[in-house]
């Protein structure tokens, strides 16, 4: 037991209260983030996270339901802030903003606010939020700013550990530069202002968990519940045999250099309930804007497989090691250019958890979609209004077959949690378009034992001239892998079709100039299946049939399942046609 | 007047009754009889021996509603929608909130796509028709679904909030194709913007529209059949009551009416006894909850999801707003993986029970620690009738925790109750503090079984410095449906910048949505109606519900209502921005159709409280064992007054004071307890 324990003589009543009491913490601020927020990114897409950080940069508490790729990565912004300022340079009522690269690796966009929280003089903690701004100045709006974006002067406004309030004080002139150089200023301010009202409001909280229990309890069941997080990581990985598991993936291209995949792999290794993910072996820093600087991927798909639906602290992760060298595509050097910073992490946390797959196999199901998004983005001005509109919405893909079931479909990416699509009444009330359709896309779904889940087919029509982002996903090649005998799910594409043009096109670019009524396909991918297609019952395979999700060809096809006009099942043909493709399979 | 409520639980129906003639309560209990429910009514009915001819009203809540739904018992339903948008009901929003969770489930879809139609139809989000309805198109969907066998028809239409008439006419063509299916139109049920939440509210509906229908109108006839010729009531998750009529239209309005009756008897008994702030704790054998009441109105949630929020279904209806932890009399304390104690959310429910049942339960809860600590007295439960094993108890807490914990017995169930009770401070914490408001300002009103034990202890931990323990503690949601006014709640989308509102336009909305709202009302005559705007800065998502009055409205009082949305909004988040433009999303009207307030009964002349007898229990702050006076409470008179320790035994409950803490009886015959004698 560890020796401050002791000291606090900690009972396990107060250690229960103090366990349940931090996450509440963190997930009052987010509530509170959430619900006074102005710009979508945040009150749906729920792109930030709320968290309580030590001086040392050790996770306390993080909030439930954000996006998950945030997850443990505020650490480095604090240990960063504290050196420049020193432990004894910050006063009660500083509060600090930061987005730059070189330590916070995401894109700029992604600004971080902290305020110290204090205790008898003494500094406990911080109380921090990072949260998706809907503009940062740069080439372009929101994810306007496509991997061409070549380095960080032109994405936008970088802003490095400084004070905006100092002591209580509000630096003006930082707040009117700041204001100058963003477009929809009163959204980002608006969000700042919830930003830091969420920072406050957490510190309030601590402060009244320090005076109620007595800074030494606190602190003390701090450290015992991380412990007690790792010991319960460790015990799942130690119920795993020991070894060297490894899978690999890939994507396309970055999207400035064609025709040279971007490698991903995974090494994972198992030695007695520790793990160890080395990602050595994936692409180097690339001038595509597809880096970052995160330990993301590792941290997820750990996540996902030991502890998936417990709060997070420090402990989540200490029995977990991952190795990056400087320099590889996820530890890229400043001024590496990091737009499109997280657009890789899925594929990373898949091709992980495919690892692993031989040490869990009940537990890893085939790979999902992989894609932060069916991104919809499509911006101008309203001729009718005179403002500037953005469409933002994100729209789900099939996640893969699961060893007892079937992949959910039309569902966001593993780095994406409570992530919700736009309201498409409230998308058409608030722009000038028309969402024509929302529809699954029959047979996107990988076929498997169990299927894969299926992807969407989103259709909207441009009511005014505007500018659409149109980068093709990059997981054309390497569609979402099936696993154990199961098929790949269907890829992701955009789609433009102009007027008086009767063919859709296939256009790769950010802010690409449209005329009005133009259509848009957004695309997303199906899930892979899991286990083998002529595995699943012929009854599963009926059903998909009779509920559209499967064509009568591909049950034929793919499953071996043989059905009439009335999608009644023909025994003896299923089983010969299933005979056959066995035997074709093991040929081949 | 005679009014008489039931209620109908898991394992029993109970059933309160006033007479205002008389002044006389009765009640009664019967064994719930879930394939049945009806039955078990007429049986409750028959035992409290009340005249059925002579009931004018009688008032009924039901888990119907949401048991068809849980169950999956409901109708075979198709689903209309408009072309392109067939999948929006299966996708959802494409969320995950379990967000490393590799084994989600989404919402499972209650329509399957099969019997999910395209019609083609268009409306704009201004209620223009891009494409006018294709009446064929409905024609050929509703003979699919006849074909199919369906029972009941949802139809929801995108924009279909602003512009109802090609709902309302593709109504009447599967009315007429389908004359015996139960239809639904979403405009009917929720006229808010937000397709897939509507279109999730108005399937539900359907889905458990006839079921419903089908127990209200059998209902009607075994009541009729035992000479009943009253008004019958249904009670609603909004808190208010309505007539059968509306119960078999809207029947999703009444699916979380399980928890209300007892918030709606805290808001009347707090206002009753001057406490217009209070917050209404409810503690049963599964879970415990907790809704906060200001100014004597009940606080509301726009909408909830059937099943939680990760997988369940949307109903985006008006209800009271509960916060609900997994802490009851039966909840099991546990000792986890890396040996930190816990307790919840796992329950031995009423079967096996708690250990001390003696029901062949063997896992230690929360009453076996209440038993050990003598908080409970095992000859005195339910008024004698059930003996309650504590030996068992204590064997219990010492091998499954006390000795894994390496403590002394007593200390582990002190240990158990102080987990609970810091949980339930958490639920309380979350209705109060979280949205703005300080727990001080507040007293706390107790009820359930579990309620009167451990209300004391959580008012210490909030600071909260009264404490009520109202009559019928352990009946409380049925006295509360004795009180209710009939209430109705409409919502509409009216999406608009707020400095260019046409409020004659807004008032005419306004006057719509009252003769709506007012139809259902049976008291329509006395009917009052209360308007709110839902406002946020423009450019946000999420809205603040503000009061407006009629008059503000028709005066085009913009700078008034923007005041007290500021106000609203520095309260709730402590900041707010004056100089930011402000946006209508919708209009809220309530319907209240106010009942005539009963008079209730005053207790005999004060006189010195006694205690009936001691009993040995245990109070950390006294650090051992105290002999602790025990109150009768069929006992005390009005305006007794006694100091804690002391127990407070009664047929359903024991109220626990600790030491410090003052106890008066009201005029009305209620607990007022003072915590610390503050």
């Amino acid at each position: 037991m560890d020796a401050r324990v002791k000291e606090a003589n900690l009972d396990p009543v107060t250690l229960e209260v103090i366990r349940n009491a931090l996450p509440a913490i963190s997930n009052e601020m987010a509530a509170d983030l959430q619900r006074t927020s102005y710009n979508m990114m945040i009150y749906e897409v729920r792109d930030y996270c709320t968290a309580l950080v030590d001086v040392n940069g050790d996770l306390i508490s993080q909030n439930v339901g954000g996006v998950s790729h945030f997850v443990a990565d505020l650490g480095v912004l604090i240990t960063d802030g504290v050196k420049r300022y020193g432990a004894n340079g910050f006063k009660p009522g500083d509060v600090l903003i930061t987005n730059h690269q070189a330590v916070a690796g995401q894109h700029l966009n992604n600004v971080a606010i902290y305020v110290p929280c204090f205790f008898e003089g003494e500094l406990m903690m911080f109380a921090i939020v990072r949260a998706h701004w809907v503009d940062i100045g740069g080439l372009s709006t929101g994810f306007g700013a496509g991997p061409d974006v070549a380095d960080p002067w032109l994405e936008g406004l970088q802003l490095d550990q400084l004070k905006i309030y100092d002591d209580g004080k509000p630096d003006e002139t930082l707040y009117r530069v700041i204001r100058d150089n963003i477009r929809f200023p009163e959204s980002s301010l608006g969000d700042m202002k919830s930003q830091i009202a969420a920072c406050r409001l957490g510190v309030r909280r601590m402060e009244e968990l320090y005076r109620k229990y007595g800074r030494p309890t606190v602190v003390a069941a701090i450290a015992q519940i991380a412990e007690e997080t790792q010991t319960k990581c460790r015990n799942v990985v130690s119920a795993l045999k020991d070894g060297v598991y490894q899978a690999e993936s890939s994507f396309d291209d970055d999207g400035v250099l064609k025709d040279d995949p971007v490698r991903i792999h995974a090494k994972v290794t198992i030695a007695r309930g520790s793990m160890t993910i080395d990602l050595s072996g994936c692409s180097r820093e690339r001038k595509a804007a597809i880096n970052s600087r995160t330990l993301a991927g590792a941290r997820v798909a750990y996540k996902a497989i030991t502890a998936p639906l417990e709060p997070v602290n420090e402990g989540s992760f200490r029995a977990l090691n991952v190795i990056i060298p400087e320099g590889s595509i996820m530890m890229a050097r400043y001024p590496a250019p990091m737009v499109n910073w997280s657009s890789i992490v899925p594929t990373v946390v898949d091709t992980i958890l495919t690892a692993l797959a031989p040490a869990m196999p009940d537990r890893v199901p085939a790979a999902h979609h992989a894609l932060l998004g069916g991104a919809v983005v499509f911006f101008g001005v309203d001729p009718k209004t005179g403002r500037r509109f953005v469409v933002q919405s994100l729209e789900g893909g099939g996640w893969g077959g699961r060893p007892s079931e079937d992949g959910e479909s039309g569902t966001v990416s593993v780095c994406q949690g409570d992530v919700r699509n736009g309201s498409i009444e409230g998308i058409e009330l608030k722009c000038p378009v028309l969402v024509e359709s929302r529809e699954l896309r029959t047979d996107s779904g990988g076929a498997g034992r169990f299927r894969g889940g299926l992807g969407i087919d989103l259709t909207v029509r441009n009511l005014v001239e505007g500018r659409w982002n149109l980068n093709q996903p990059r997981r054309v090649k390497c569609a979402p892998w099936g696993l154990w005998g199961g098929a790949p799910g269907g890829t992701a594409a955009y789609l433009l079709g102009t007027p008086g043009r009767n063919e859709w096109d296939m256009v790769d670019a950010s802010r690409h100039p449209v005329p009005a009524h133009s259509r848009v396909v957004v695309r997303t991918g199906g899930g892979g299946g899991w286990g083998k297609p002529v595995a699943r019952d012929p009854k599963r395979v009926q059903w998909d049939v009779v509920e559209g999700l499967v064509s009568r060809e591909a049950a034929r096809e793919r499953y071996g399942v043989v059905l009439n006009e009335a999608n009644e099942i023909d025994e003896a043909a299923t089983r010969a046609l299933r005979q056959r493709l066995e035997a074709q399979a093991a040929g081949a | 007047m005679l009014v008489v409520a039931i209620d109908i639980g898991g394992t029993f129906t109970d059933l309160m009754a006033f007479d205002d003639r008389t002044g006389r309560f009765s009640d009664s209990k019967a064994l719930s009889t879930p394939n049945r429910l009806v039955d078990g009514i007429i049986n409750c009915i028959r035992k409290s021996g009340l005249e059925s001819g002579e009931i004018d009203e009688l008032i009924h809540g039901s888990t119907t509603a949401i048991n068809t739904l849980i169950e999956k018992k409901g109708a075979k339903t198709g689903l209309l929608v408009t072309q392109g948008m067939r999948d929006v009901y299966i996708i959802g929003r494409g969320n995950r909130p379990e967000s490393y969770n590799l084994f989600f489930h989404k919402h499972r879809p209650l329509v399957p796509r099969h019997l999910t139609l395209e019609i083609k139809e268009r409306l704009l989000a201004s209620g223009e028709v891009l494409e006018p309805l294709d009446t064929a198109s409905v024609e050929t969907a509703a003979n699919f679904l006849k074909d199919k066998g369906v029972e009941a028809v949802a139809v929801c239409f995108i924009h279909s909030y602003v512009n109802p008439d090609h709902e309302r006419r593709t109504g009447e063509i599967v009315r007429r194709i389908l004359p015996n299916a139960y239809v639904s139109l979403s405009h009917e049920i929720l006229r808010e913007y937000r397709e897939f939440e509507r279109m999730s509210t108005t399937v539900v509906n359907a889905y458990i529209g006839p079921v419903v229908g089908g127990y209200v109108h059998s209902l009607k006839n075994s009541l009729a059949d035992i000479g009943f010729r009253g008004e019958l009531t249904i009670m609603q998750s909004n808190g208010g009551v309505m007539t059968p009529e509306v119960a078999t239209a809207r029947p999703v309005a009444m699916m979380e009416s399980g928890p209300v009756g007892g918030i709606i008897a805290s808001a009347r008994f707090g206002v009753a006894l001057g406490y217009k702030n209070v917050i209404s704790f409810d503690m049963g054998g599964t879970t415990a909850k907790a809704s906060l009441i200001k100014d004597g109105e009940t606080t509301m949630a726009p909408g909830y999801y059937v099943g939680g929020y990760a997988s369940g279904q949307p109903v985006m209806l008006p209800l009271v707003d509960v916060v609900e932890v997994g802490a009851g009399g039966g909840s099991i304390a546990w000792i986890d993986e890396v040996g930190a104690l816990k307790v919840g959310p796992h329950s031995a429910g009423a079967d096996p029970g708690p250990i001390c049942y003696r029901g062949g339960g063997t896992e230690p809860t929360i009453t076996d620690a209440n038993v050990l600590l003598g908080r409970l007295d095992p000859n005195q439960f339910l008024g004698g009738e059930m003996k309650l094993d504590a030996q068992g108890a204590a064997d219990g807490i010492k091998t499954k925790v006390a000795d894994a914990l390496n403590l002394s017995t007593v200390a582990a169930a002190e240990a158990i109750v102080d987990i609970a009770n810091a949980k339930m401070s958490l639920a309380v914490r979350e209705v109060s503090v979280a949205k703005g408001y300080d727990p001080r300002d507040f007293a706390l009103v107790a009820s359930g079984g579990a309620g009167p034990v451990h209300v004391c202890a959580i008012a210490r931990d909030l600071h909260v410095p009264t404490v009520i323990i109202p009559l019928f503690p352990s009946n409380f949601s049925a006295l509360g449906m004795l009180v209710a006014d009939e209430r109705h709640d409409y919502t509409r989308t009216y999406y608009t910048d707020l400095t260019n509102v046409d409020f004659t336009h807004l008032v005419r909305v306004y006057e719509e949505m009252v003769e709506q709202a007012g139809a259902g009302l049976r008291r329509k005559s006395s009917a009052q109606y209360q308007v709110h705007l839902d406002l946020r800065y423009v450019g946000q998502e999420f809205t603040l519900s503000v009061p407006v009055t009629l008059e503000q409205l028709k005066a085009g009082d913009k700078q008034g209502i923007r005041t007290a949305f500021d106000r609203l909004y520095e309260h709730r988040y402590a900041h707010h921005s004056p100089e930011e433009p402000v946006e209508i999303i919708n209009v809220r009207v309530a319907a209240l159709g106010k009942k005539p307030q009963l008079e209730f009964p005053r207790l005999g002349p004060a006189g010195q409280a006694k205690p009936a007898r001691t009993r040995k229990a245990y109070f950390a702050e006294a650090g051992r064992e105290t002999e602790c006076p025990v109150y009768e409470r069929a006992e005390l008179g009005a305006g007794a007054k006694f100091s804690g320790p002391a127990l407070i035994q009664e047929h359903g409950t024991t109220t626990v004071m600790m030491e410090g803490d003052v106890c008066t009886v009201a005029q009305t015959g209620e607990l007022i307890i003072r915590i610390r004698g503050e």
